[in-house]
Order: structure tokens, then sequence, then C-alpha cells
């Protein structure tokens, strides 16, 4: 009797359609651990990466690739920042704008893609940013981060690059490498809105409150001209899901720079909630490339000789430390 | 003129004096008589008054002091990094250290100059009342309201710019609200300020006085509503302008679960004293 029992339990349980997701082989990190281990584990690594971020370590133990000077054509790495917060910025006259705070967490350089094997134009360069813990990682993602002497990344982006920039992985990059009076893009997902009507999403004016109109105030109204296309043509502004699409804020000039806390001010908003990873890189603006000249090249170097001061101010800038004049 | 020759008339008549008694005791000390300065031939000399001195009372310890922190001081309840506040901290701190913000709530009369490349003295002083104390951080702003010839004006004056070039209190007191609108709508005795008004002095270590006043006002209507509880105004003197049936009706807009809600409860108090700690230290160094 049992033994009909079990086989009959047994085919119940057992799937008609085999499919792949329900068949797991590995297991996941915590699985054979008490909790308090697991509790020890995940200290451990947060301390472990907060003491990286301080201490400032370069993992290249061996030569760092040749450095090149900047030319007109060369195209620099970009950087991978948070979004903080805004706070307002008055020039020496007077005159009040609003910045952007975002904080370069623990950027390093992940791989270089030579130029023929990316596209064959340009080399590419991957960056991660913000420590994230290892587990619940597949080993594959983790095998790029061991390759570089990094802990993994929770963002990882890649940047075109000529090849007289390319840096070798495993370089950690500071907010230094962007200087005040230079412009830079910057791209990030905007706040997501969710399913959004046409006012709202393509800002059309919509239909009057009153006077006669019926069941019509925030209607598209007409979706094109009639009989002779007789169809909608593609690309129409309808109503749909809004936000939480890449989108670039272009020409934005960088204030002021925080060495010690790697922060950028840069001017005005940025597209993305606080606490958000943001891609920063130089401007592609033809009438602004005079401003980004002699940058440093292919980026600001820790280690280096150059011994700069704690924050870095445009010269327009009013510095809260100024006397009062008269 | 004629102020300053009665000055000079007064100083003369006490140098005199002085140097009698000098004659007479020989152990008087001069000290206001080398305080006028040499005026031109023919000219009395002109006074200068000596300068205040300052009477630091060791007797009374740093605990009697009151203390306050200004409100912009305190960070909002968000899901911001606290490296964005710490780092604007440190510039209001910085700019605390060139420019004295002084003590004030709602209800103060101050006095505030501010830098002006178009004015003929490059300056700015206006004197007022303020009504309101808002905005967190670097941005926060304190609007000021007087009446200057029969015309109500109120200026809304930001606490860290570069243009402001002094600040300073006049009248400290505290008002039964914390925000002062209904001064717009009420007579306008209440929001005249001299401008030359003299500086009423309070002591360091007493309470700050809250004016328990209760304005009269124009007859309605008003700008806003204030009968109705959700201004939750104190500093009206409602029996003189509505009756107790409209007081009542406007009790129809009382929501009383709003004091239930705990989702508005922020208690600051632990956060203020460390920063209050924090910003007292730095200032100090």
């Amino acid at each position: 009797m049992r033994q009909w029992l079990c086989f009959f339990i047994l085919v119940i349980f057992i799937p008609a359609v085999q499919c792949v997701r329900t068949i797991k082989t590995s297991t996941w990190w915590d699985e054979h651990l008490t909790e308090d281990n697991a509790n020890v584990m995940r200290r451990a690594v947060a301390e472990e990466y907060k003491q990286l971020t301080v201490d400032r370590l370069n993992p290249l133990k061996d030569e760092p690739w040749p450095r090149h000077e900047w030319d007109e054509k060369s195209r620099r790495v970009g950087l991978v920042a948070v979004k903080l917060g805004m706070m307002p910025v008055w020039t020496k006259s007077g005159e009040r704008h609003v910045v952007t705070m975002l904080q370069v967490q623990d950027c390093h350089v992940i791989k270089h893609i030579p130029k023929e094997e990316y596209n064959g134009r340009t080399a590419a360069l991957i960056i991660g940013a913000k420590n994230s813990p290892p587990f619940y990682r597949t080993e594959e993602s983790l095998e790029m981060f061991r390759n570089a002497g990094v802990p993994p990344k929770q963002k990882v982006t890649t940047f075109h690059v000529t090849d007289n920039a390319v840096i070798k992985p495993g370089t950690p990059l500071y907010a230094a490498h962007f200087r005040p009076g230079q412009y830079v893009d910057v791209t990030a997902k905007t706040i997501g809105k969710g399913f959004q009507g046409v006012m709202k999403r393509w800002g059309f004016s919509g239909q009057p409150a009153s006077h006669g109109q019926t069941k019509t105030h925030r209607r598209p109204g007409s979706l094109g001209p009639g009989g002779d296309p007789a169809k909608v043509f593609k690309g129409k502004k309808m109503p749909g899901k809004m936000g939480n699409v890449f989108d670039t804020a272009f020409g934005l000039k960088v204030w002021r720079v925080n060495t010690k806390a790697n922060i950028l001010y840069i001017n005005g908003s940025v597209p993305g909630h606080r606490n958000c990873l943001v891609k920063v890189r130089d401007t592609i603006l033809p009438h602004r490339l005079e401003k980004n000249r002699n940058p440093p090249f292919p980026t600001f170097f820790a280690d280096g000789d150059e011994e700069l001061p704690e924050d870095l101010y445009d010269e327009n800038m009013f510095q809260f430390g100024e006397p009062i004049p008269g | 003129m004629a102020v300053s020759s009665r000055r000079a008339g007064g100083v003369v008549g006490s140098v005199r004096l002085l140097r009698s008694l000098q004659h007479q005791d020989g152990r008087l000390f001069s000290t206001s008589v080398a305080r006028h300065t040499a005026g031109s031939e023919g000219q009395p000399p002109k006074f200068v008054p000596p300068s205040k001195p300052v009477i630091i009372d060791k007797a009374k310890s740093q605990a009697s002091l009151r203390q306050f922190l200004s409100p912009e001081f305190i960070p909002p309840r968000q899901r911001t990094n606290p490296v964005k506040f710490a780092m604007e901290r440190k510039d209001m701190i910085q700019r605390r250290k060139i420019l004295n913000i002084p003590e004030f709530y709602v209800g103060s009369v101050l006095e505030v100059t501010m830098l002006d490349p178009h004015a003929a003295s490059k300056t700015n002083r206006f004197v007022g009342i303020c009504i309101q104390r808002s905005g967190k951080g670097l941005g926060a702003t304190f609007t000021l309201r007087n009446i200057v010839d029969g015309q109500g004006v109120e200026i809304c004056y930001e606490l860290y710019s570069p243009r402001m070039k002094h600040i300073e209190v006049l009248k400290l007191e505290k008002r039964l609200d914390d925000n002062l609108f209904y001064l717009r709508d009420a007579l306008p005795e209440y929001s005249t300020f001299d401008f030359d008004m003299k500086p009423v002095h309070l002591s360091p270590t007493q309470d700050v006085p809250v004016n328990q006043i209760k304005v009269r006002m124009k007859p309605r209507p008003w700008s806003k509503r204030w009968e109705r509880p959700k201004f939750n105004v104190q500093g009206i003197r409602f029996d003189q302008c509505l009756t107790p049936e409209q007081m009542e009706h406007a009790q129809k807009w009382a929501e009383p679960w709003r004091q239930y809600d705990m989702l508005k409860e922020y208690d600051t108090s632990s956060v203020e004293e460390k920063i209050l700690q924090e910003v007292q230290a730095e200032l100090n160094k």
C-alpha cells in the first residue's frame, strides 16, 4: 500500500514538460550556512570593501600602461557617479545657480577591449562603480572582476575611447579626473512615471475644462490627417509608459570638485532619482570643446606627483571663506 | 549741527570738570578726555562715543547660555545620503565664520544690509519683522515685512547669499505662530517698524520672550481664511472679527485625525543635539 502511495506521489510531482528554470543544480551562498555565519560573512565583506575605499589602494602591482599626450581628437574615459542631491551656488557677482552633487564611489577600470574586437573604429574601456557584495552572483560575472583584481561592482558600463587614452584594468578613477570650468554630459535612467496620458508625456494642451466639452479634457484629439493616408503614422505620440529610460543631459558645467570626498558639483539638474548611478563623460557639443582643453590625460592618478587641494573651485564661483567686500 | 555743538559743549564742560577734579584729587584717570578726535582749528572737537565694554561674566557658565541651533541645519527626513548634508554644513559653517548670523525667530525685528551694485552707497538697508523662515541647508531664507509710506513691503532674503553684508536683531522675541502671513490682513500698525529703531537688549542667559499679542484684523475678505483649523492661527483676535457661528462653521474643515498620523512625526531632538555640538565645536575653532 505504502509503495503504491509513493509511486502515485512521484508520478504527480514530476512535471510533464521539463522547463529549464525549475531545475537548478547550484545552491545559493547561504543555503548551508547558519544565520549567524551568514551575517558574519556579510559584515566581513562590507568592512573589507570600506577599507579598500578608504585606503585608495591601487591594485596594480606591475607596470602601468604608457601615458600619452592629449590632442584635439582624443576622447578619454568617463566616470560613473552616485547622484547625492542638489544645492545652490553663487557667482562672484551674486547670481544664484543650482548644482547637482555627484559622488564618485569606487570607480575602477575593469577591462580594455581593443579596436579590432569592439567595432573596428574605436577602442572601449569597461568601467565599474560602487562595490556590491559577491553573493547572489554567478561565477561568470565574478570572473571579470577577479581578473581586474577589483571587488564586484553594482554598475558596469562601456566608454568609447581613442587609442591614446587606454588605461590598464584595475586603475581606480577619482573625481579629479574632471576639473572645474569643464563641460560634461550626464546619462542616467529617468524616474519612472508609469503609464501616463498624453498631456504629461508629450506636453499636449488637451481641451478646455468647460463650455460644453463632453468627457474630453485631457485626450489627444485628432490622430492625423483623414482619408488620404487613411492610417495613423508610426511614432504617433500617444499615452504609454513614461520614464525609466536612459536620458542624457548635455553641456553641464562643472563648478567645483572635492578631491577628498570625490564629489563633483555639476550645473543644473541631472536625470535620475537621488542615490542613482549616473554616467559622466566629457561633452560632445562642438561649441563647448574649447573649454575642455588639456584635461588630466588619460586620467587623474592619485599616486602621481600632483598634490591637489581639498576643493577645486571654478574662477567665477563664490567661495564661502571669502571675506565680505566693503 | 545743533546736536554736534551741544555734544561738543557737553564734552568741553565735562573736560573742565574732570580737569578741576584732577587738580583736586590728582588720582583721576582720564578715559573720556582722550576720546574726542582733534577737530580742525576753530571747530569744536568731534565727540566720539567710547566703545561699549564687553562684559564676559565668568561666573555664568556656558551651560546657562541659551543654546540655539538655526533650523536650516536640521536635515529633512528624506532618503538622502548624509554625506550631502555634511558637505552643506561645512559650507554653512565656513560662511558663518565670516558673516555673523544671529539667533532669531519668526516675530523678531531684524535689520539687514545687502550689497547692491546699482545703489549709490553700494548697500541696501531694510528693517522689518520676520514673518517666515523656510528652506534647509544653504538655500535657507527668511522674509521681512514692513510698511513703507503706507505700502506693505515683504522682502525674502537668503541667509547664505554672498550679497548679505550685515544682519542684526533689533528685537528678539517669538510669537504664538510659526509664520505670520496673517499680518497682511491685519491692521497696518502691527507691521510698521521704524527704520531707525534702537536695538532692544536681551541677556544671553534669559529665555526668549513669547509675545502673546493677538492682532486685530481688517474687515473680511482676507487673503486666506485664517479662521480655518488648517492654518492653526493663535495670534488673531477672532472674537472681534467673527461671530461664534462663523467660528463653528470654520471647524467643519477640521481634520482631527491628523494628530494621530504617525508618518508626520519627526522627532529631531537627538539629531539636533549632535548637530548643535558639531556646529559649536567648528565655530569655536
